[in-house]
């Protein structure tokens, strides 16, 4: 059985082909969230063991919903999505407790499994 | 009033003329010339009293020049006619009434209003005090029987009308007499408080009275401290005394004529204003007229038509004072279409002729001044558009990144997602439909990588949402040539200096990837002295010039909307070196 990943994004064009891209590498999608404060809320509900995050959300940064997600009891691993490329972002990367970040055009269900493998 | 004047003139030259004949025929003090002085004297002043009078029906001057030669020569009369019991009593009622009209005179002069509190409540009092000093010589004083050897006595003169009984009040005038001289202490006080306080302009009017005043209160002076000690005159004091008195009597219309004279002597400083105001420079005119009109608090309100508001030299807008302000304001062209006001010293008033020609002498150059202050206004609100367009400027363009980087780059990416979604459908077989997709996908990349390069050009997130270092760093790592990041400021700075700065290095970095040839490049930005200084300097072949046009002219440009200032030293073969100074303390907005 694939892990347990929860989907936050703001576009729910690129949600939903995330969702069917996850499922087809063996991930099990078991919620989505369009932004900060609904994505913590579903963490806490479905206890999902891993979260990809986009950086930029409508209510909050990704960042700071990262370090939400790591004071929270269930530690999920959280990776971080962009459409920005790990350099622009590189800052905000350096300081944040996500454990991995994916530049969304490079976004498969292998570079996620790499990623997640990676960090038993 | 005229007539009143009149009647004046012809009783006082009258009574002066009675006073010398009666001098001459008794031959009082055996000095018939000394009463032929002092009437001709008295006579002069009376007239010039008289005239100014007649000039000034506004101003009591003249009426209180008047005033105090009269009741000078009022007080005299018991000496002149003893045996007529009415000149008695008129003399010893107006014994010392000169002096509160003197003190009036002199203090209100030039004006003829007493301006300061203090002022007009000394001279009630001594006004009060000399009809007091009049009352016990008035009841009780007989020549007849006197024991006070400063007096006049004869056996054979007139009792005043209103003696009531012999009693000695010699106790009694030394007393008031102790009194008058503290009041004329004061008197000298107020005088110099006076001269102290006017400015330069109306010190020039008063000083030539003022001195001739001052000798008269100074022979008083002697005459009281001899009555007081109770010594009387001898021969020496009481010929200096009466030169003194002379000279500050026939002082007074000589004092007035001096500042007339030196009025005209104010016309030709107006002359010597005509000629500074040639070589004045603009900003100046109202340090000329201060000069001109000896009024260091002068200042100067501009009149700008379409604002309908007065502002000063530097364009700040400027109330004009209220008539309580203890200050006065003269409007020069008319009130309909003023071209300028003064606000001064309330007694350059007295001076309307001079105010009228320095105005007259300065207009022109009160003209320039106020296109002067309109240009500098006009030239504050184009550099506050200014700043608001490039601010405006990078708004649109932070929105056009947001709207791309939210539309068609997320829709270009779900478009990814959904080609690989495609190639896992499609399995192994199908092989011309993979390599097709492929394609398709490569292409989706490329794309992807020119959006995102246009929306990073455009403005890039990094340094709306990190800063001046983060985003420099991300423009150092996607230079092609090797870039140094020696300094760059850790704290965040206003939108439009990060921004300047950013696009200063940008465009050079461009320019060096460009032209330079350059083998390193770097790249130092701190904050120095409330500037945020960015340097950029490479090894190439140098040449780069701001030419119309071009990225650096814009930049430039750019810079000093936010009164930036971008250098370039780039000689052939030296490199290049661009340094841009952007002050964060944007200047704000005049009004």
């Amino acid at each position: 059985m694939g892990r347990r990943v929860l989907i936050v994004d703001d576009h729910p064009t690129f949600r939903r082909f995330a969702t069917r891209l996850l499922k087809a590498g063996g991930f099990e999608v078991v919620g989505e969230a369009d932004d900060g404060r609904s994505a913590l809320a579903a963490a806490r509900r479905l206890r999902p063991e891993l979260v990809l995050l986009d950086v930029l959300l409508p209510d909050m940064s990704g960042f700071a919903v990262a370090e939400a997600l790591a004071a929270d009891s269930g530690r999920p691993l959280v990776v971080l999505i962009s459409s920005r490329s790990a350099s622009e972002l590189a800052a905000g990367l350096e300081r944040s407790s996500a454990c991995g970040f994916i530049a969304k055009s490079e976004l498969s269900a292998e570079a996620l499994a790499a990623i997640v493998n990676g960090r038993p | 009033v005229r007539a009143v004047r009149l009647l004046v003139g012809a009783g006082g030259a009258a009574l002066l003329a009675a006073m010398l004949a009666g001098a001459l025929h008794e031959d009082v003090l055996s000095a018939g010339e000394a009463w032929t002085h002092y009437a001709v004297v008295s006579f002069i002043s009376i007239s010039v009293g008289l005239l100014v009078w007649e000039r000034r029906p506004g101003s009591r001057i003249g009426l209180l020049i008047t005033a105090t030669v009269l009741a000078g020569a009022l007080s005299e009369l018991p000496i002149v006619l003893p045996e007529s019991a009415l000149a008695v009593t008129i003399g010893l009622g107006a014994i010392n009434l000169a002096a509160p009209f003197f003190a009036h005179l002199t203090l209100s002069y030039p004006s003829g209003r007493l301006t300061s509190r203090l002022d007009r409540a000394f001279v009630v009092i001594t006004y009060v005090f000399a009809l007091v000093y009049a009352v016990p010589l008035l009841l009780f004083y007989s020549p007849r029987s006197t024991y006070d050897p400063d007096v006049w006595d004869c056996p054979s003169c007139a009792v005043p009308y209103t003696h009531v009984a012999w009693y000695d009040v010699t106790g009694a005038r030394r007393a008031l007499d102790g009194v008058l001289f503290v009041l004329v202490v004061v008197f000298l006080t107020l005088l110099l408080r006076k001269l102290v306080r006017a400015g330069a302009g109306a010190r020039r009017v008063v000083l030539p009275l003022l001195a001739v005043l001052f000798l008269l209160a100074a022979r008083f002076c002697v005459e009281l401290a001899l009555a007081l000690t109770g010594s009387s005159a001898n021969f020496w004091t009481s010929s200096a005394m009466f030169w003194a008195e002379t000279i500050g009597l026939l002082g007074i219309p000589l004092a007035l004529a001096i500042g007339l004279l030196w009025g005209r002597g104010a016309r030709s400083a107006v002359a010597d204003l005509v000629v500074e105001l040639e070589r004045t420079p603009p900003g100046s005119v109202r340090d000329a007229l201060a000069r001109t009109l000896g009024d260091p608090t002068l200042e100067l309100a501009l009149w700008l038509p379409e604002r309908e508001s007065y502002v000063d030299g530097e364009g700040r807008p400027l109330e004009l004072p209220t008539p309580v302000s203890g200050r006065a304001v003269t409007v020069l062209g008319d009130s309909e279409a003023p071209v300028a006001a003064l606000v001064h010293d309330p007694a350059l008033l007295e001076q309307r002729a001079l105010l009228r020609s320095a105005c007259a002498a300065a207009r022109l150059a009160l003209e320039n001044e106020r296109l002067q202050a309109e240009l500098r206004l006009q030239l504050a609100e184009v550099r506050a558009s200014r700043v608001r367009i490039v601010r405006a400027g990078d708004e649109e363009r932070r929105r056009l990144e947001r709207d791309l980087h939210d539309g068609a780059q997320q829709r270009l990416l779900s478009l990814g997602l959904a080609l690989q979604l495609m190639r896992s459908e499609l399995g192994s077989g199908a092989n011309g439909a993979a390599r097709l997709l492929g394609e398709a996908e490569a292409e989706l990349g490329a794309a992807l990588e020119e959006l995102r390069a246009l929306a990073h050009g455009i403005h890039p997130a990094v340094l709306t949402e990190h800063g001046l270092g983060p985003a420099l760093r991300t423009l150092a790592a996607r230079s092609p040539v090797p870039v140094e990041i020696k300094a760059v400021p850790d704290e965040r700075l206003p939108a439009p200096v990060e921004a300047a700065g950013y696009f200063v290095v940008s465009e050079a970095l461009a320019n060096v990837a460009k032209h330079a040839r350059a083998s390193a490049v770097s790249v130092h930005a701190a904050c120095e002295d409330g500037s945020l200084v960015v340097e950029v300097e490479d090894d190439g072949v140098g040449g780069a010039a701001p030419t119309a046009g071009s990225g650096l002219a814009g930049l430039a440009d750019r810079l000093q909307a936010i009164d930036g200032r971008l250098t370039i030293q780039s000689r052939a073969g030296r490199g290049t070196r661009l340094c841009a100074e952007i002050p964060y303390a944007v200047v704000p907005a005049h009004r």
